[in-house]
């Protein structure tokens, strides 16, 4: 019974897997209302389910902060304090409203002005670091460097406001040898991701989490 | 004149919290960090709440009743968090994957693939059409895509008759990408630096008033 | 030669931070120069005839993001001095909350523009889960995605709503998001709804690449660059202005650094030398 439970299960995800790529594939390829209907009509389940795994991480993450208090591992306290703000922030939430002008500043005081100093102090850890590599002491390195400082003083309005037309020479580096690069990405990771898509297909593909393969 | 807006001193907190990693791991730092972690996740629920309102409006209103379906394989996909229970949450995530990768599919393929390739070879056409800039451009263009793609895919060199030419190529192609990350490189430090005039900005002119 | 010793990363770090308390507290007020792309961005929502409805959306990080607030901010009260409508698809979970600071600081409710009226002149949606599926059936069908707006306001009580069904009702789409490929693909590949994307320096060049593919139906502006420039053109001054004033020095301080260093590897190189003349003896 647990055998017979299991493979159906395994082909109804395969089915479902089937179903959903040939919805988004034959509503694009072949003119019929009907199959961008149901298309439609699948993909607005798909956003529908998928806004409930909204509340995953914060289940998840709850659950390895409790375990941790109470075992009182390393951090323990922080753990602590992380859950009360989760707690007093999702009822602050509730109450207020996502577009509120109260939440729109606790948002930005906390969460969003921690994002911004820590991708800030990239610029300093940048900086030293390019110290030490950017020392030409290959033919490859100095490419690399050379073209990253024509960049840097390229974009910078002493160079721009003395020589105007380094802004051309700016954006024909940016349009051309780096962009072929890009499209170079583009091209290659395109057929691999359509390969991965066709391999997915054919159910040639085990699911990288483990509730893609029902076992 | 500094800020007795108590939202200001968080900000200024938080800005603090973070730069002390220059300093190295310490208490601060650690706050700063739970803090983040705990706001993301927090923040999520409360999304959650008008989107779920958004969608399922319609079923309760009696409009739309076959969204019960969504909202059933939305409920097991919460079981995903649970070991002995995660098998519930496959059939959501095969509609997530399906559904997915049949967009992806048409448009890596329409866009990416021949919208790239077709751009090329429109490039390779206007080699000799335009200023010389535009030509050199499309010639760039031509050269580095064909050269980078040979590096890319024969990543791990064949010995044979035509190894010799695709060697020099791949080197080619190779230094193509050094240039291509040297101009990113350069280009991405106008964000970050931005940024810290931001969070500093924040610092010194709202918080202290200077 | 004259031996330069190896800096510690903290002075390093100390220079910096002099630097950007500097320019906090003294901006130098550093000019800059229009380019061409921005001015082509600016051009096509000049161009638009009013009541057209813009759709501003994609999916990111507020963080990230921020880089293109500066020319969605110009943006949106160009759109408002032209009588346009904006309506916020945001596709990611905190691109709720960047839109509505783009739209706040705009001040087009207060100062710029008609002033405008919410769910009359623009519009927030609520977060479309599920990434490109959410964009495809939101472009299929609007009503398909949205019932209601991100106050919970039923979308028929919103008079912009009656006149935004699909796809079809869209004159421009512009993404001041991190994800602006899936806009590329989606909006402008496959339906023709030109599309601005105002990018984040560090991905200028992955946009460029759908520029190329969909010429005269994609502009882009480059980061905080872009941003001042796009200011300039809308006679403001804001996070643009100020991260260019600050990159002026920076900028230079950077190539000293680097100049600093490869005079410490010339410096060392004879000492290197003298190292191998020894260990071969």
């Amino acid at each position: 019974m647990s055998a017979l439970r299991t493979y159906i299960r395994s082909y109804m995800v395969r089915i479902i897997i089937i179903i959903g790529i040939l919805s988004g594939l034959i509503s694009f390829y072949f003119v019929s209302p009907e199959a961008v209907a149901v298309a439609t009509e699948l993909q607005t389940w798909n956003s529908a389910a998928a806004a409930w795994t909204l509340f995953v991480g914060i289940i998840t993450v709850f659950a390895r902060y409790v375990r941790s208090i109470m075992k009182r591992t390393q951090y323990w306290q922080y753990r602590a304090y992380g859950i009360v703000l989760m707690v007093v922030w999702v009822i602050m939430g509730a109450i207020v409203g996502l577009y509120s002008d109260l939440y729109q500043t606790a948002f930005y005081s906390t969460k969003i002005t921690l994002h911004i100093a820590i991708l800030g102090q990239l610029v300093f850890f940048f900086t030293s670091g390019v110290y030490r590599t950017f020392r030409m002491k290959t033919f490859r390195t100095a490419i690399y460097a050379f073209f990253a400082m024509l960049l840097i003083i390229g974009n910078a309005p002493w160079m721009l406001a003395t020589f105007p037309q380094v802004d051309k020479l700016t954006y024909w580096l940016l349009e051309n040898p780096s962009m072929s690069g890009e499209r170079t990405l583009a091209l290659t990771g395109g057929i691999g991701g359509a390969v991965l898509g066709i391999r997915i297909l054919l159910g040639l593909e085990k699911g990288a989490l483990r509730a893609t393969e029902a076992s | 004149m500094i800020s007795t807006d108590p939202w200001v001193w968080v900000s200024a907190f938080m800005t603090i919290c973070s730069f002390t990693l220059l300093y190295g791991d310490n208490i601060l730092f650690r706050i700063g960090e739970y803090t983040y972690t705990c706001t993301v996740v927090a923040h999520s629920v409360v999304t959650g709440i008008p989107t779920i309102t958004n969608y399922f409006y319609p079923l309760f209103t009696g409009a739309k009743p076959l969204m019960i379906f969504p909202l059933i394989l939305g409920i097991m996909s919460i079981f995903v968090v649970w070991r002995k229970y995660a098998w519930i949450a496959s059939f959501p995530y095969a509609l997530f994957i399906g559904v997915g990768t049949g967009l992806t599919l048409r448009a890596l393929v329409m866009t990416d693939i021949l919208g790239n390739a077709q751009t090329t070879i429109k490039e390779a056409a206007n080699i000799l059409v335009g200023s010389p800039a535009d030509q050199l451009g499309f010639a760039v263009r031509v050269i580095f895509t064909i050269s980078a793609t040979i590096y890319l895919f024969f990543t791990l060199f064949h010995k044979g008759p035509l190894s010799k030419p695709v060697g020099y190529i791949r080197t080619f192609g190779k230094y193509a990408f050094i240039i291509y990350l040297g101009i990113s490189v350069g280009n991405g430090i106008m964000q970050q630096s931005g940024l810290a005039t931001s969070a500093i900005n924040r610092l010194i002119r709202q918080w202290l008033g200077l | 030669m004259i031996k330069v010793p190896e800096l510690k990363s903290q002075y390093i770090w100390a220079v910096l931070l002099v630097v950007y308390l500097f320019t906090a507290i003294q901006p130098i007020g550093a000019p800059f120069q229009m380019s061409d792309a921005t001015i082509k961005a600016h051009d096509v929502i000049e161009s638009l005839p009013p009541k057209s409805i813009v759709a501003m959306g994609g999916s990111g990080v507020f963080a990230f993001d921020l880089e293109s607030s500066a020319a969605q901010i110009a943006a949106i009260i160009q759109m408002a001095r032209k009588g346009l409508r904006l309506v916020a698809v945001p596709l990611g979970t905190e691109a709720v909350q960047f839109e509505k600071y783009c739209i706040d600081a705009a001040l087009v409710d207060k100062k710029f523009g008609g002033p405008w009226t919410y769910g009359v002149d623009y519009v927030v949606l609520p977060y479309l889960a599920g990434g490109s599926a959410a964009l495809v059936s939101f472009l299929t069908s609007v009503r398909s995605q949205v019932s209601t707006d991100v106050k919970g306001t039923p979308i028929d009580q919103l008079p912009i709503m009656n006149d935004f069904r699909s796809y079809k009702d869209i004159a421009l789409w512009t993404c001041p998001h991190r994800d602006f490929p899936i806009i590329a693909r989606y909006v402008t590949g496959e339906r023709g709804i030109p599309s601005i994307a105002f990018a984040q320096a560090a991905a200028y060049s992955l946009y460029a690449v759908y520029m190329m593919i969909y010429p005269d139906k994609i502009w882009m502006t480059n980061g905080f660059l872009g941003g001042a420039q796009y200011e300039d053109l809308e006679g403001i001054s804001g996070l643009g202005h100020a991260a260019i004033d600050s990159y002026a020095i920076i900028s230079a301080v950077v190539i000293a650094f680097i100049v600093l260093g490869n005079i410490r590897l010339l410096s060392t190189l004879g000492d290197e030398k003298e190292e191998v003349k020894e260990e071969k003896v």
